[in-house]
């Protein structure tokens, strides 16, 4: 009945829309142009950023990456069809606010800065050496392998994930290191109440919910404002994690080259999992698949390549019936249901479980309500995970479930507050309706009933609606 | 605009020698020339751009050589792993131009000098394209095989090719194009073409035409990395808001099934004996022709079944044919038109009630 009107998102749109913009380009777009255009003289930086760019934004760089002067703006405009001019112009902008593309009003062409760089980045040529400089090959101590680096980086993300979704349930997990936790709170994902343990807060419970891909960049762009406030050098962090995205999974790489900034982060990126080292003092480090799939976007993240727990990509079973089957052992996964699903039953590979409107509401109570384009993050979790066999279903969740979960979601919205004041005991119906189709006309109006001859108007009407009934009642008094 | 799976190309690089020796002519044969060098270090910094685009972009390079054709490069083979790390430079990149240039080197050197220069096998390229994008777009049935290669990476979506010509047409490639072109219709492929040098290509630009791709006759040869970015690397999700050029006359010409000459037009129709004439390749009696098409009306669909077994070597008369009395003298305008047309590409009508129409009413 209703599912047509919820799901605004489901009509295929045919003027193409503008997608929403990684993470990190909003942050770099804050940055000061001496920043980026340092950051800029790297080939690994900017081929990084580059990725991360719109596909749009990534096809204007590179048509224009090759000329060697400047193009009429109106030329590059007259390549965009006409229903594309708004997706254009927003790339524009992007590109604009990055530094990447100044001055747009007549002549397109790049950051200098930029385009050297990026021409060495394609072409393999320069000697920045900013792809990282191997380590010399060492008989005594082979570098870890693909499957150890992949155990390690699940092991140590999981450890922050778990750690965050059993606080407050009286489990003790592993303790991630002091770096992480102090990330955690000041990232306001946890938060602790005078010297009590930490406490998972509203924003924790909606980021476990994320694909892996957005929490680690989560928890990159807090860790890059702990960088400004540490007075690290913004541009050594950022372009050794763009260094560390265009490495070579499996491979060691020597941190004598580092500077004093990325010397400092390789602590950091170890407790995180980013990366790992044979011993803390260690003079090279490996990069894991969590650093190495940076900048794409459907990464094999840990957690795929699966080291114990089954298949662990797609093991969610969604019935009619609002019944959930999740095949998994993973306690972290366990964990992460048990936040809006009722769980019945456990085996050792099988969790049972059902959505109920008290499970919901709980889980909308913690915080986990934000919807994001359209789906609630609750959707959005089941349909990334949802088992192999469940792909072959369209649409792929039940349509019950899913309008149940938006219409729970609404319930909790039924009452809006809103400050103003009401206008009651007028003396006749004429002044009633004279004085509120005065404040209709102002677009004020609140509420309004005709028996009760009341209506309740916005707080920023309130001086206008007054003066009227103030003109009008001296008026009609002399 | 989801791109979020990355898209797949494979490039068909034209590699006759011969016309990249002529290609390589200094002015005045060649306005811009373009060696073949120069055009490998641009196509080279072209598919960079392509794999810099997205991590989960793939890239498949196919050479056309004379008389052979082969892969030089897949970014699905597990790649040789053992390339020393340059700090200077984004590995994949490193690892995709060592690996195609090796590759071309190693066949051209192979060639040696031959008397005399087979046709190059671009269609054999294309065709090889076409068969890889269709094993990498299946599903693997066992998703678990490959671990990081999750089981919807394995579905490309908006596969292109590239194909980069540098010859003439081959007149006897048109029917393998035309096929190469029905399966990339099927397999959803989008062909692109840029005739590099040479003159126009006819078949290739029907290719293009009719899947959506854009056809590209270089003038600027050396502007070649520039047109080849502004037209070929946008996916076709991006050329829906910044539209790359199409051509606006295409050559609709066929090639005569028979003849293989390009003809403007071309006679077609169903053949009731297919077997005798184009694959025996040997002339179909005119008289026999003459006196099936006097009965045919008269024929029922069933009767013409046994004739068609037997009419398997060209002296065996259609023995099934009933009514042999019936040739008359009204069929002369018939024969006339036959052979007016050399090029026509099998004669004949296709249906009792066509054949009316055409023959006795001319």
């Amino acid at each position: 009945m209703a599912s047509s009107s919820l799901r605004p998102h489901d009509a295929t749109d045919d003027v193409p829309k503008t997608p929403i913009p990684h993470s990190l380009i909003p942050f770099l777009q804050l940055q000061s142009q001496n920043t980026l255009t340092r950051l800029y003289q790297l080939p690994s930086s900017c081929l990084s950023i580059y990725r991360l760019l719109a596909p749009l934004e990534r096809q204007l760089v590179m048509s224009l990456l090759w000329l060697e002067s400047a193009i009429p703006a109106s030329m590059m405009a007259a390549w965009v069809v006409h229903e594309g001019k708004q997706l254009y112009d927003d790339a524009l902008g992007t590109l604009s606010r990055l530094h990447i593309l100044p001055n747009l009003a007549v002549k397109l062409a790049l950051n200098s800065t930029f385009k050297t760089s990026f021409r060495q980045a394609i072409t393999g040529s320069g000697t920045s050496g900013s792809f990282g400089v191997p380590a010399e090959l060492d008989e005594k101590r082979p570098p870890l392998g693909v499957e150890g680096l992949d155990g390690y980086a699940l092991e140590r993300w999981e450890t922050i994930l778990h750690y965050m979704v059993s606080s407050g349930t009286g489990q003790n997990p592993t303790k991630p290191s002091t770096g992480v936790l102090y990330l955690l709170q000041t990232s306001g994902l946890m938060v602790s109440h005078r010297g009590a343990p930490l406490q998972i807060t509203s924003a924790g419970f909606q980021f476990l919910l994320h694909s892996p891909h957005d929490q680690l960049w989560d928890l990159l762009l807090q860790y890059l404002h702990l960088a400004e406030q540490r007075q690290m050098d913004l541009v050594e962090v950022l372009s050794f994690l763009f260094m560390l995205s265009t490495m070579q999974l499996g491979r060691e790489y020597s941190a004598e080259h580092l500077g004093v900034s990325q010397k400092a982060m390789l602590e950091d990126l170890r407790d995180y999992g980013l990366i790992w080292q044979r011993k803390p003092s260690s003079r090279r480090f490996s990069p894991t698949r969590l650093s190495t799939t940076l900048t794409s976007s459907s990464p094999p993240l840990p957690t795929t390549t699966g080291t114990s727990s089954g298949p662990q990509e797609g093991f969610i079973v969604l019935e009619t019936n609002y019944r959930i089957y999740a095949y998994t052992d993973n306690p972290l996964q366990t964990a992460v249901l048990n936040l809006f699903v009722s769980l019945k039953y456990r085996f050792p590979n099988l969790v049972v479980g059902s959505i109920t409107r008290d499970s919901v509401k709980k889980a909308l109570n913690n915080g986990i309500s934000a919807e994001q384009g359209g789906r609630t993050v609750i959707i959005s979790y089941l349909v990334s995970h949802a088992h192999p066999q469940m792909r072959k279903n369209n649409p792929l969740l039940p349509v019950t479930v899913q309008d149940q979960i938006r219409l729970w979601e609404l319930e909790r919205n039924r009452l809006k507050s809103a400050e103003g004041y009401l206008y009651t005991s007028f003396t006749s119906q004429a002044d009633y309706e004279l004085v509120l189709n005065y404040a209709k006309e102002l677009g004020v109006v609140l509420w309004e009933s005709q028996a009760k001859r009341c209506f309740f108007g916005s707080l920023e009407g309130h001086a206008n609606i007054r003066g009227f009934i103030e003109r009008r009642t001296t008026g009609g008094v002399s | 605009m989801d791109d979020s799976k990355g898209c797949h190309l494979s490039v068909v690089i034209d590699l006759s020698p011969t016309q990249w020796h002529l290609s390589a002519d200094a002015p005045p044969a060649n306005v811009y020339p373009l060696p073949l060098n120069i055009f490998l270090a641009q196509l080279l910094a072209f598919l960079n751009a392509h794999i810099a685009s997205k991590h989960e972009n793939t890239l498949a390079v196919f050479g056309a050589f004379p008389g052979k054709s082969m892969m030089l490069y897949s970014s699905t083979d597990p790649a040789t792993q053992d390339q020393a790390i340059d700090a200077n430079s984004y590995l994949p990149f490193k690892l995709v131009d060592s690996t195609i240039i090796t590759r071309i080197m190693e066949e051209l050197d192979e060639l040696g000098e031959p008397a005399e220069e087979v046709p190059n096998s671009l269609v054999s390229a294309l065709t090889k394209a076409l068969c890889y994008i269709n094993r990498v777009t299946l599903p693997t049935p066992s998703p678990s095989s490959k671990p990081g290669d999750g089981h919807d990476l394995s579905i490309l979506p908006d596969p292109r090719i590239l194909v980069l010509s540098v010859s003439p047409d081959l007149s006897t490639s048109y029917i393998p194009i035309m096929n190469a072109i029905f399966s990339a219709q099927k397999l959803k492929v989008t062909i692109d073409i840029c005739q590099v040098y040479g003159p126009d290509s006819v078949f290739l630009q029907q290719a293009a035409h009719l899947t959506g791709g854009s056809y590209i006759f270089l003038e600027r040869r050396d502007a070649l990395l520039q047109y080849l970015i502004m037209s070929f690397l946008s996916p076709p999700s991006i050329r829906k808001v910044l539209s790359v050029p199409t051509q606006d006359r295409i050559d609709f010409r066929a090639a005569c099934f028979c003849h293989k000459n390009i003809v403007d037009i071309g006679f077609y129709s169903v053949n009731p004996f297919p077997s005798v004439q184009l694959v025996g390749k040997t002339k179909f009696p005119m008289k026999t022709l003459q006196r099936l098409n006097a009965a045919r009306p008269m024929l029922s669909a069933a009767s013409w079944a046994p004739s068609r077994s037997a009419s398997s070597t060209p002296q065996a008369r259609p023995a099934a044919t009933p009514a042999p009395g019936l040739i008359s003298a009204t069929n002369g305008a018939n024969a006339a038109l036959l052979g007016g047309l050399p090029h026509s590409a099998t004669i004949g009508s296709g249906t009792p009630r066509t054949a009316t129409t055409n023959g006795y009413r001319a």
